[in-house]
């Protein structure tokens, strides 16, 4: 620096930093002037800006409370009606953590609403919740067993190295299993297989840019549409199973029993939608991502090593696979009798007893605000119809279904399902389905349809979530690689959300009524 | 002489930051504790060693436009008084978009296949390019530090490179927070920093909008950063020079002031520039334009050009900055709620240049 420099420096008179504002307990000892800069500077930064959806609920939701409720309508039902639009807008814009959703939730029930604690707090553990605890334990165990590397290589021995055959075979060894397992298991699986054939084709990955994509996408969608094949596959069925049962099954009315939808039944209505969408996942991603390599056999040779140089199956990983199949069995055939989130923590109890993973670690790798929000949203779901703002709110959407020709058969559903997807794209799946579920349900009084082919489609459609990243679980954790950009997401998920919606309503308007007829 | 004396002198008026500085190790209410006394020793310290030099914060996410925010900050930071830390925020999940499930569990999956995680990797490219554009590490001492964060024991991870001759060091920070725009500004609590720079944005709602649609991490950044910002964009490396604007008022000479220093420790010819409004108006812009060239001609820092134009100011910044390597333009200090209703030609010129423009605090 020359001589003349010498009175300044750079770090004193160039772009003189601020001295950042320090903690609470420092400012709230500040004096005057002083205090009231570190206080602004602290709202500036992170306070109302962040939490700027909260606090227009907040009051949105007080001013709401204040009016009188719309006629036909209850004020209690009222109440859960608010209590529901704004529980929609913190899922969607999520200004403070989630489970603080949840805790409103039981919190407003009691205060708000006026219903009995230990009814909240009873209301708060169905099976469905169980299950989807279960599941989400299952999830870390299965992960755990590294069984990926060997699925992968199954999956090339039966494909060879052409890319289109290896990704139809990611897709559907994807499907199969997370239709049993979820989405979110087999996806966080799966996803270093694609990266590593990624990685292994060539090492500048901008050069191979749609052949990521490629692969990566098989992963994604191969979950997301197989999600629907079982109960098990995601949250959102068991929470549909739940609302069935819970608004329509009368154990004193032997006519009712069919709202008790078993798992067998479940895959009779959701596997042939799922089997027909795999069919075309491959041929749209190859269409949108045109792949650079046609071949992957580089890549695979070395997958071939690495697997090799791990040795053969060992014990555990034959125990965990035989404790897997059982619990497929265990739902298949007792989840009637026990309920499937009995079988879910039997599973997860015969994976901690014989060590094949850890209480810390299935600590650790369940978000446990997810399971407290799930069982928030369903006994909202569950009050919502008791209070009766089910109804009325299905009313609503009735009344603006009919003039455009959505009132009754596949036009209704046609509705449901645009609307339910459309709500899935900006919230999570599961919880589109436990705040729709009760509404579309309750749809089904005034249109005649019938309430298992609407659960049905919302439950699928709300599968369909495939624009946004963050609204299905596969996609957020295939997304979390840092391989896709948003816009990846946009560009093939409109083709695949017009393909499963035609699908869709093709089997619920020709398939169902057979299905139906058979039961 | 302390640092705050020669800031009296030079600038006549100690600015608000180096009053809260020394707020910041008055005496407490309630007497500290042992241990948070040490604590609280070593933190001035670190901070007190930090001020003395002059730190860029450069955000990355492995884009075109961060590697332009790169090549930026290696030229910004050739001096040996210069520490560059490049960032890279990587999300923390609700939960609920992946089912429940941690996505912890699927980055470590990666991990035990020997897979780089993404925001490791971006920062190992970022690096290599501050190499390629000149900085050499060759002799300079590495430390590796790991904090848990957010409940995420992936969290936090540096690694900071150090020339133990001339005190200078380039870290590599990884960081784990709710969003990236939160993280960075978290970031800054950390720092402090005197410039933070990020590559273009292609998202930039309006003022109004963004308000209940959010922005992108430029403009959440550009809004809140408590430090100067500078919002690097494509193609601005091979053009030269610095466009300094002023207005005459006291805030934006005391940004000219601060904006030529940082010109002249790059060897970057500068242009001054006012807008007039009005033809009437012209003669003022003159006058400010030639007020800013001899308080600089003073503290020996040569003027290549100077420059005014009348129409509106932000559309004039912009048009006639198009070719210079950076645009600097000081900050009104709005608040929110007045920029809304009375707009920002700062914010607009980084909003809408077609060059890299440094918005000075």
């Amino acid at each position: 620096m020359s001589a003349t420099m010498s009175s300044m420096t750079l770090a004193r008179d160039s772009l003189q930093a601020h001295e950042p504002s320090a903690g609470w307990s420092t400012w709230l000892v500040r004096q005057g002037y002083q205090r009231l800069l570190v206080l602004r500077a602290q709202i500036d930064l992170y306070y109302f800006w962040e939490k700027r959806w909260f606090f227009f609920v907040l009051g949105f939701g007080a001013l709401m409370l204040s009016l009188a409720p719309p006629h036909g309508l209850s004020q209690e039902g009222w109440v859960m009606l608010i209590m529901s639009g704004a529980a929609t807008v913190l899922f969607i814009t999520h200004p403070v953590p989630l489970p603080t959703v949840a805790l409103l939730i039981i919190v407003g029930q009691v205060l708000l609403v006026g219903v009995d604690s230990d009814i909240v707090a009873g209301n708060l553990m169905t099976d469905s919740v169980l299950f989807i605890m279960g599941s989400l334990m299952l999830a870390v165990a299965v992960v755990k067993q590294k069984l990926d590397k060997r699925i992968a290589w199954s999956i090339v021995r039966i494909t060879g190295t052409r890319t289109v055959n290896v990704c139809f075979g990611i897709s559907a060894v994807c499907g199969l299993m997370a239709s049993f397992i979820g989405e979110h298991t087999v996806a966080a699986m799966m996803l270093p297989v694609g990266i590593t054939l990624i990685s292994l084709t060539a090492q500048n990955p901008a050069r191979i840019r749609n052949l990521s994509a490629f692969i990566l996408f098989s992963i994604v969608f191969g979950c997301t549409t197989a999600g629907i094949g079982t109960p098990s596959g995601g949250a959102r069925n068991a929470i549909m199973i739940g609302y069935w049962q819970e608004f329509f099954y009368n154990p004193a009315n032997p006519a009712t029993r069919r709202y008790v939808i078993d798992y067998l039944t479940w895959m009779l209505y959701g596997y042939p939608l799922f089997i027909a969408q795999l069919l075309f996942v491959t041929p749209i991603l190859y269409f949108t991502f045109r792949p650079e390599r046609q071949d992957l056999s580089r890549a695979v040779a070395k997958l071939r090593l690495q697997i090799e140089l791990d040795g053969p199956m060992t014990p555990g990983a034959w125990l965990s696979v035989f404790i897997f199949i059982l619990i497929m069995i265990g739902w298949i055939t007792a989840s009637q009798l026990i309920g499937m989130g009995t079988v879910a923590l039997l599973g997860t109890c015969a994976f901690l007893v014989t060590g094949l993973v850890k209480w810390e670690d299935i600590n650790s790798g369940v978000n446990w605000g997810v399971v407290l929000l799930y069982a928030a949203a369903i006994s909202l779901g569950v009050e919502m119809q008791t209070t009766g703002a089910a109804s009325w709110l299905a009313d609503q959407v009735f009344a603006l279904f009919a003039p455009i020709g959505l009132g009754s058969g596949l036009g209704l559903l046609a509705g449901v399902a645009i609307l339910t997807a459309a709500v899935a794209n900006t919230m999570a799946p599961g919880a589109a389905v436990a705040v729709l579920g009760p509404i579309v349900l309750k749809l089904a009084g005034p249109t005649g349809a019938d309430p298992i082919q609407i659960g049905f489609i919302t439950a699928f459609a709300s599968a369909f979530a495939y624009l946004a990243v963050a609204s299905s679980p596969a996609s957020t954790i295939v997304f979390s690689s840092g391989y896709l950009k948003i816009s990846d997401f946009l560009r093939v998920g409109w083709r695949m959300a017009l393909m499963s919606m035609i699908l869709l309503l093709l089997q619920a308007e020709f398939l169902w009524p057979l299905i139906d007829h058979w039961r | 002489m302390t640092v705050l004396d020669q800031l009296k002198m030079l600038f006549g008026r100690p600015p608000v930051s180096a009053m809260a500085g020394t707020a910041a190790v008055k005496p407490r209410r309630r007497p500290p504790t042992h241990h948070e006394k040490a604590v609280q020793k070593q933190l001035d310290e670190l901070r007190r060693r930090r001020r003395e030099r002059f730190r860029i914060l450069v955000c990355i996410d492995g884009s075109e436009e961060a590697n332009e925010a790169l090549r930026m900050a290696a030229y910004l930071g050739r001096p040996d008084e210069c520490d560059i830390i490049l960032l890279y925020v990587r999300h923390v999940d609700h939960g609920l978009a992946s089912g429940g499930l941690q996505v912890r569990v699927a980055r470590q999956n990666m991990l035990d296949w020997g897979i780089e995680l993404p925001g490791i990797r971006d920062l190992r490219e970022g690096l290599e390019l501050l190499k390629s554009e000149g900085m050499t590490l060759e002799g300079w001492t590495y430390s590796i530090a790991h904090t848990d964060v957010w409940g995420d024991p992936l969290g936090d991870n540096k690694v900071e490179y150090r020339d133990e001759t001339t005190g200078r060091s380039i870290v590599l920070k990884l960081k784990t927070a709710p969003d990236t725009a939160s993280g960075i500004l978290d970031q800054y609590e950390l720092g402090p920093y005197n410039l933070m720079i990020l590559g273009e944005s292609s998202r930039w709602h309006s003022e109004f909008r963004s308000i209940f649609f959010g922005g992108s991490v430029v403009q959440k950044v550009a809004m809140l950063a408590p430090c100067s910002v500078l919002v690097a964009r494509k193609g601005s490396h091979q053009k030269t020079g610095f466009f300094i604007c002023t207005d005459g008022s006291a805030r934006s000479t005391d940004g000219v002031k601060r904006a030529a220093v940082l010109a002249k420790t790059c060897g970057a010819p500068i242009t001054l520039f006012a807008v007039a409004p009005t033809l009437k108006g012209r003669p003022f812009a003159r006058e400010a334009v030639e007020n800013a060239r001899a308080l600089l001609k003073s503290m020996r820092i040569e003027v290549a050009h100077v420059k005014v134009a009348v129409g509106d100011p932000a559309e004039q910044i912009v048009r006639h900055g198009a070719n210079y390597k950076l645009i600097v333009v000081s900050d009104e200090g709005r608040t929110r709620l007045q920029r809304v209703f009375k707009g920002s030609v700062s914010y607009e010129v980084v909003r809408d240049a077609r060059t890299s423009v440094l918005d000075v605090r």
